[in-house]
């Protein structure tokens, strides 16, 4: 157990570390995405279509959302290639493989955290200070985490046999996003009720929910929030596991 | 209960695989499949109830055609793949030689490949501390552990697999055919370790088309015939009935390097010896050195017959000549012989490079072939080696002998 977390350490430590080679603005484009996206929705949606102008700071209600969207999005693209970009490695010493698609939840987590920090702090500065309810930030970002390997372990294993599964992957991910309480709010009667109740079985709705109510309200999360995001969480993950145990010993032959 | 360390047991061990006419599979195709039409899917059984078993200490070659299953076997032992049937049981530390370097991922730098490899194969970052010194030293890249392995040569990237692979102490090492490491000087090194680790008890199992590396490195032979064990025992059994085969089946595909034997035989070989410039009996050889071919040659019933042409030729692996000449050619006179004689082919293959050679000899008079022997005499050429690996081996013989 430990030497697999030494691992899944090492393979993150390798993947941050190759990202950034040649790049000079290296690791500050951590920050630098999430915040151009976040002047693109900002003017989309209070200059444009002005929809967000009823929240107050909808900048920072944005990227409340959009970091760990774009957390989740970036990890289930990353993991489309985890197992074909290691086909070699794979093929030629045994390692326990489900530390490739979890590294790369991991290496995008890492990446999430720090703009999370950035983000509070601008959070405070506007003057949306703190509750206790922060506390329970860490814990969504573990359970989203895992939510997230689940979904990665199954994407992963799938891409191996159909190529179809990263295109498909992106099409999905567009959809998804929409149909996710990122960009807005649910209860504050924006979206129509019949939409919001479909919305609300969205498996990363609850999540999301959690993350805008810590973090942006200050407020404790509904208790619909906390059981999506763990049964949902649960789910996935176990089903993830699941499969990647069943499917490793043909994958990697398959490879 | 413990089992001892270096203990591999195959059991009954079937492995298939699933064949496509092409690789990528649509989700169309997957589709119309799911609604009855079919398309062709194959399973190939690349081993079938396939059973051995390698006591700690042993060193056992893997013989056979190409697709026998030799080197899905090695990959079962690393638990790299998981039997479809039967059991796989290995014991202790396993370092596989399979495919070296990579793990290796090209931006990072010697060092930080160290580390990584070395979390795959399950150390911390203390313990391969430690080990990179040894690593760097051995693989002489002591000047290039910070540079990315991206600018590494083949060979350095190589070099440093081997290092890096041989230096975790296995209890049992698999090796498939990867000792072609770098320039000569480092093969020998890299023999030299693998040696070391024989004589140290560890386990080693050996795949190689080299018979002669084979002969030099292994005890006990296990052949393997479409997925099948055909035959176990001692190296020199195995690998002679193998190539005995393989020379019956090889006849009508002459480009395949395997031995084999012809002609009328009014004029035969009936003994040779392969010797160095002082006459001591050698396969090894350093460049520069001279390998004197030594062959008593004999006459069907005794019978006197001249114009005989005695010819030889130094092939690669592979069967491709890269040296070939004979009496004839080079001016001298052909021979007679009346009975019994004897001749001598001195060859001294400067501008061949180091690695290891098949060589044929042949007797051919005017349009008839009396006896060829193509491909039968495996050797080694070293480069700037002082010491040839092969010391090793006699080594361990003078070894058990004292003990019994």
């Amino acid at each position: 157990m430990t030497v697999d977390f030494l691992l899944m350490k090492s393979l993150v430590d390798k993947d941050l570390k190759v990202r950034y080679k040649r790049s000079v603005l290296g690791f500050l484009w951590f920050l630098l995405k999430p915040l151009f996206s976040m002047v693109v929705y900002t003017i989309v949606f209070t200059k444009i279509i002005r929809f967000g102008g009823a929240i107050e700071h909808f900048s920072l209600f944005l990227l409340t959302g959009l970091l760990p969207w774009n957390f989740f999005g970036a990890s289930l693209s990353a993991s489309t290639k985890t197992l074909l970009d290691n086909q070699k490695l794979i093929r030629s010493i045994y390692f326990p493989r489900v530390a490739l698609p979890i590294s790369a939840v991991i290496a995008n987590a890492v990446h999430m955290l720090m703009a999370m920090g950035v983000l509070e702090i601008l959070l405070v500065a506007f003057g949306h200070t703190p509750g206790l309810s922060l506390l329970l930030l860490p814990v969504a970002v573990v359970f989203l985490a895992a939510m997230t390997s689940g979904f990665a372990m199954m994407i992963s294993v799938g891409n191996v046999y159909y190529r179809d599964v990263s295109q498909f992957l992106e099409v999905i991910l567009l959809a998804w996003f929409y149909a996710s309480p990122v960009i807005y709010p649910l209860g504050a009667g924006l979206v129509p009720e019949r939409m919001e109740a479909v919305i609300r079985f969205n498996p990363v709705a609850g999540v999301l929910e959690v993350f805008h109510s810590t973090m942006y309200y200050g407020t404790w999360p509904e208790l619909w929030a906390w059981v999506s995001m763990t049964v949902w969480t649960a789910v996935i993950l176990a089903a993830g596991l699941t499969i990647f145990r069943r499917m490793e010993p043909s994958v990697v032959k398959e490879l | 209960m413990t089992v001892e360390k270096g203990l591999v047991q195959f059991s009954d061990v079937c492995l298939d695989y699933r064949l496509y006419r092409d690789r990528s599979v649509s989700i169309m195709e997957t589709i119309l499949n799911v609604f009855g039409r079919k398309t062709s899917r194959d399973w190939f059984r690349a081993l079938d109830h396939a059973s051995f078993q390698i006591s700690p200490g042993e060193s056992v070659a893997l013989v056979g055609a190409n697709g026998a299953g030799k080197s899905t076997t090695l990959k079962l032992l690393a638990g790299i793949y998981s039997p479809s049937e039967g059991v796989v049981r290995t014991s202790g530390r396993i370092a596989s030689l399979l495919d070296l370097g990579v793990g290796f991922h090209p931006e990072l730098t010697g060092a930080e490949n160290i580390f990584l490899n070395g979390a795959l194969l399950g150390f911390d970052q203390k313990k391969m501390r430690e080990l990179l010194p040894g690593i760097a030293e051995f693989s002489m890249l002591e000047r290039f552990m910070d540079t990315p392995v991206k600018y590494y040569s083949s060979g350095m990237f190589m070099r440093l697999g081997f290092a890096l692979a041989t230096s975790v102490n296995p209890d049992i090492l698999l090796i498939d055919e990867v000792l072609a490491v770098g320039d000569s000087a480092f093969q020998a090194k890299c023999y030299d370790r693998i040696f070391g680790f024989r004589e140290s008890g560890k386990t080693i199992v050996f795949v190689s088309h080299d018979p002669e590396a084979v002969r030099r490195l292994c005890t006990r032979a296990v052949w393997l015939d479409s997925g099948r064990v055909r035959m176990d025992g001692p190296v020199d059994d195995v690998l002679g009935s193998y190539l005995d085969a393989n020379a019956g089946r090889l006849q009508n595909t002459a480009s395949a390097a395997a031995p084999r034997e012809w002609g009328n035989r009014e004029v035969f070989f009936s003994r040779v010896t392969l010797t160095d410039g002082s006459g001591i009996p050698r396969r090894t050889f350093r460049q520069g050195d001279t390998v004197k071919v030594n062959t008593v040659i004999e006459t069907r019933e005794g019978r006197s017959v001249d114009n005989i042409i005695l010819g030889f030729s130094i092939h690669r692996p592979d069967g491709e000549t890269v040296l070939a000449s004979n009496n004839l050619e080079n001016g001298e006179p052909l021979l007679t012989v009346n009975g019994t004689g004897e001749a001598v082919i001195e060859i001294t293959p400067e501008i061949i490079e180091p690695g290891n050679y098949l060589l044929s000899i042949s007797l051919t008079g005017n349009s008839t072939d009396y006896h060829w022997q193509d491909y039968f005499y495996p050797i080694s050429l070293l480069g700037e080696r002082k010491t040839p690996p092969l010391r090793m081996s006699s080594l361990k013989v003078a070894e058990t002998s004292t003990e019994s």
